[in-house]
């Protein structure tokens, strides 16, 4: 009943308004990152943070949500209409939603893509406020192991899970987790790694790592690439439309549609998923499990709904890990807990019972953004399908100005200029010789948190690590952060085994 | 042996670096209290851990030549949809890249001499032309509103003080700032 009352009075808040007009251009811009190819989602939301220095919390939040929420469904029109997917999470739409269009029905396969980006987003909204207060109440009776067994978990499946191979990603994570030690640590106050040089005795931001790494380093790959020309070549300027599937037709998918959620967002809540791999699984897994799994590529309608409805679902599931336990589960989720940070706010068990109102209010904008952004995606597709005409020198040269002013607008320090061109070339490095950048930024952000768990874990339990053994939830976890790491390796070679075999 | 060479030596870099750092971490300075770890202990632990990926990689592609990989989920599931099956097609451009990294570094050196709106008319100008873009009027227009907008925007609506440059040229930045109202 509290939680009703709350989420009333976030929607109030959310209504007012300043954060409503937040959240409409949050929706607006992320749909625009989503759509232009060489701006992320990620991107996108790292570029808008320097806008939240001066924010409010709430609105701050509003927006990088907003941003999140729509950069999941924008790319679909770009990946329909033109076979140009704006993300990876877009990929999957192009095997079946392109197919449609080029059967002649492209305002009905956007119908489908804003039908399962509306339920998705729905169905993950209501499990986010359900779930999120009984799981923030458990995570209360947490103490050191249970976090640092977690944190261990999260960072597992980082690296299990994502892109590049498993070892590069492994290092990438401890590349993260050794800037994470870098300056004064906070129980000994001792210096480490500083060299002397003053502004590392502060230790590196965060912020420095995300913006040099996903920013400048993506720019860096594509401008390698010889950018394109002069946007897209493709027909912008032709009629575009939405129809709207049938009450009949939605409910014949209405498995398909819960399959599909339910997969979002179970993989948004495992950290280092995120959209992306959400929308290729629940793809696979209408293969598998679908009426018509074997029709799949053929132009149907399964085939938009499962990635699409996954892509969104895991928004929800991402922002449980977040505001329950302040674990990210994704990059984007990464910077609006970076975002938190920023603002004094560290997001967890405790975050429900000192600001309450507040996450009911985080709630209410993500509920009002799903709906907003079926809106806008109904009515302004065409001028958002514009955008691809940008070409990628121009809106890359402002992608650079807006790293280089959200760098240094965090401490007023020309110096941070310096530490994120560094970034921006290793995260080129990084691409360059497929060394995944999220596990370092992971690593970057959870690694004080796990310093600060173990060190409490080893004074409390006078240094013995097997404590994490003995307790019921760390071992559960700290199990399934091994089961994590070893069954895709052990998998891959039991697979290379027999094909070698064959 | 080359191609081999080639393979390992990211991870030989990085283990030179992890054998270095580890060195270092033994030199941390700190209060020691009797059966406590230490301040060096997760930086220590973390290398060793680096150290040994390493070297197993380096094991792997250097002395016995096999190329085989575990790939992350997401890896997986791109390259058996292959979505990235058109991306190694694409040209390579060093040339555009090293100018571009040069360019920024320029930028960022210089942005405290000539202030944030000329360092940053230059920038994006050039930016666009080094990125093969050749509507001049564009490249003009883009790079002065551009900076115009940007100095704008963070100087008077979300209140960062962007460098201003030293004289003659923060005269512009000073003038420009005057034209805007921000004092």
């Amino acid at each position: 009943m509290d939680a009703l009352i709350h989420l009333g009075n976030g929607f109030l808040q959310v209504l007012q308004p300043a954060n409503l007009l937040v959240l409409c251009i949050g929706l607006v811009l992320g749909m625009l990152v989503a759509v232009l190819p060489g701006l992320t989602l990620v991107m996108g939301v790292v570029l808008a943070l320097p806008f939240t220095y001066t924010m409010e919390l709430l609105p701050a939040i509003i927006l990088l949500t907003a941003m999140y929420v729509s950069g999941t469904y924008g790319g679909a029109f770009t990946a329909i209409l033109f076979r140009i997917p704006g993300e990876p999470i877009d990929v999957p739409l192009l095997w079946d939603g392109y197919t449609m269009a080029r059967q002649g029905q492209p305002a009905k396969a956007l119908g489908w893509t804003l039908f399962a980006a509306l339920g998705g987003g729905l169905i993950t909204t209501l499990v986010m406020v359900l779930a999120s207060g009984p799981v923030a109440k458990f995570a209360l009776t947490f103490s050191s192991p249970e976090y640092f067994a977690i944190i261990i978990f999260g960072l597992a499946s980082v690296v299990s899970l994502g892109g590049g191979s498993i070892t590069n990603a492994a290092i990438s994570l401890m590349l993260g987790l050794l800037i994470a030690t870098v300056g004064v640590d906070s129980i000994y106050g001792a210096e480490r790694f500083a060299f002397g040089v003053s502004f590392l005795q502060d230790g590196i931001e965060y912020l420095l790592v995300m913006v040099g790494a996903y920013g400048l380093g993506e720019v860096f790959t594509r401008m390698e690439k010889g950018f394109a020309g002069d946007g897209t070549t493709a027909d912008t300027d032709r009629r575009i439309s939405t129809e709207f599937p049938t009450l009949a037709e939605m409910l014949r998918l209405k498995m398909t549609f819960l399959r599909s959620s339910l997969v979002g967002i179970v993989v948004g809540i495992i950290p280092g998923a995120g959209a992306t791999v959400a929308s290729f699984v629940a793809y696979g897994a209408e293969g598998q499990y679908g009426k018509r799994g074997k029709e799949l590529g053929s132009g149907i309608a399964e085939g938009i709904v499962a990635p699409q409805t996954a892509a969104t679902s895991s928004v929800g599931g991402a922002m449980i890990p977040l505001l329950t336990m302040g674990i990210p589960g994704s990059g984007a989720t990464a910077i609006i807990l970076g975002a938190f940070l920023l603002h004094g706010m560290q997001p967890g068990p405790q975050v429900f019972v000192t600001s309450g109102p507040f996450v009911y209010a985080v709630f209410a904008s993500i509920f009002l953004g799903v709906i907003g952004m079926c809106i806008i995606g109904y009515f302004a597709i065409k001028p958002l399908v514009k955008v691809l005409e940008l070409p990628e020198a121009v809106v890359s040269a402002f992608v650079v100005l807006f790293c280089f002013i959200g760098a240094f607008a965090a401490r007023n320090n020309l110096s941070d200029l310096y530490v994120i061109m560094g970034f921006g070339i290793l995260g080129y490095l990084f691409e360059k010789f497929d060394f995944p950048i999220a596990p370092m930024v992971l690593g970057v952000i959870l690694g004080p948190l796990a310093e600060s768990s173990f060190m409490t874990m080893m004074v409390s339990h006078g240094n013995d690590w097997t404590v994490l053994m003995g307790r019921p939830i760390s071992a559960t976890v700290m199990v399934l952060a091994v089961i994590a790491l070893v069954y895709p390796i052990q998998r891959q070679l039991r697979e290379r085994t027999r094909r070698n075999g064959t | 042996m080359l191609n081999r060479l080639l393979r390992a030596a990211p991870y030989l870099v990085v283990q030179l670096a992890a054998i270095y750092l580890y060195q270092v971490a033994g030199r941390i300075e700190f209060p020691a209290a009797p059966g406590r770890i230490g301040p060096d202990f997760w930086p220590k632990s973390i290398l060793v851990l680096l150290g040994l990926v390493c070297v197993y990689e380096i094991i792997k592609n250097l002395l016995i030549g096999e190329t085989f990989t575990a790939a992350g989920l997401l890896e997986k599931l791109m390259k058996d949809s292959g979505a990235n099956a058109g991306e190694e097609k694409l040209r390579s451009y060093p040339l555009l890249l090293v100018s571009g990294i040069v360019l920024t570094i320029i930028y960022v050196v210089t942005i405290d001499k000539l202030g944030f709106f000329l360092a940053t008319i230059a920038y994006l100008a050039l930016f666009m032309v080094i990125g093969r873009y050749r509507r001049w009027g564009v490249i003009a227009i883009a790079s002065v509103l551009g900076a115009l907008g940007l100095m704008f925007i963070f100087m008077k609506v979300v209140y960062v003080s962007l460098p201003l440059g030293v004289e003659p040229f923060s005269a512009v930045s000073l003038w420009l700032l005057a034209t805007m109202g921000v004092h």
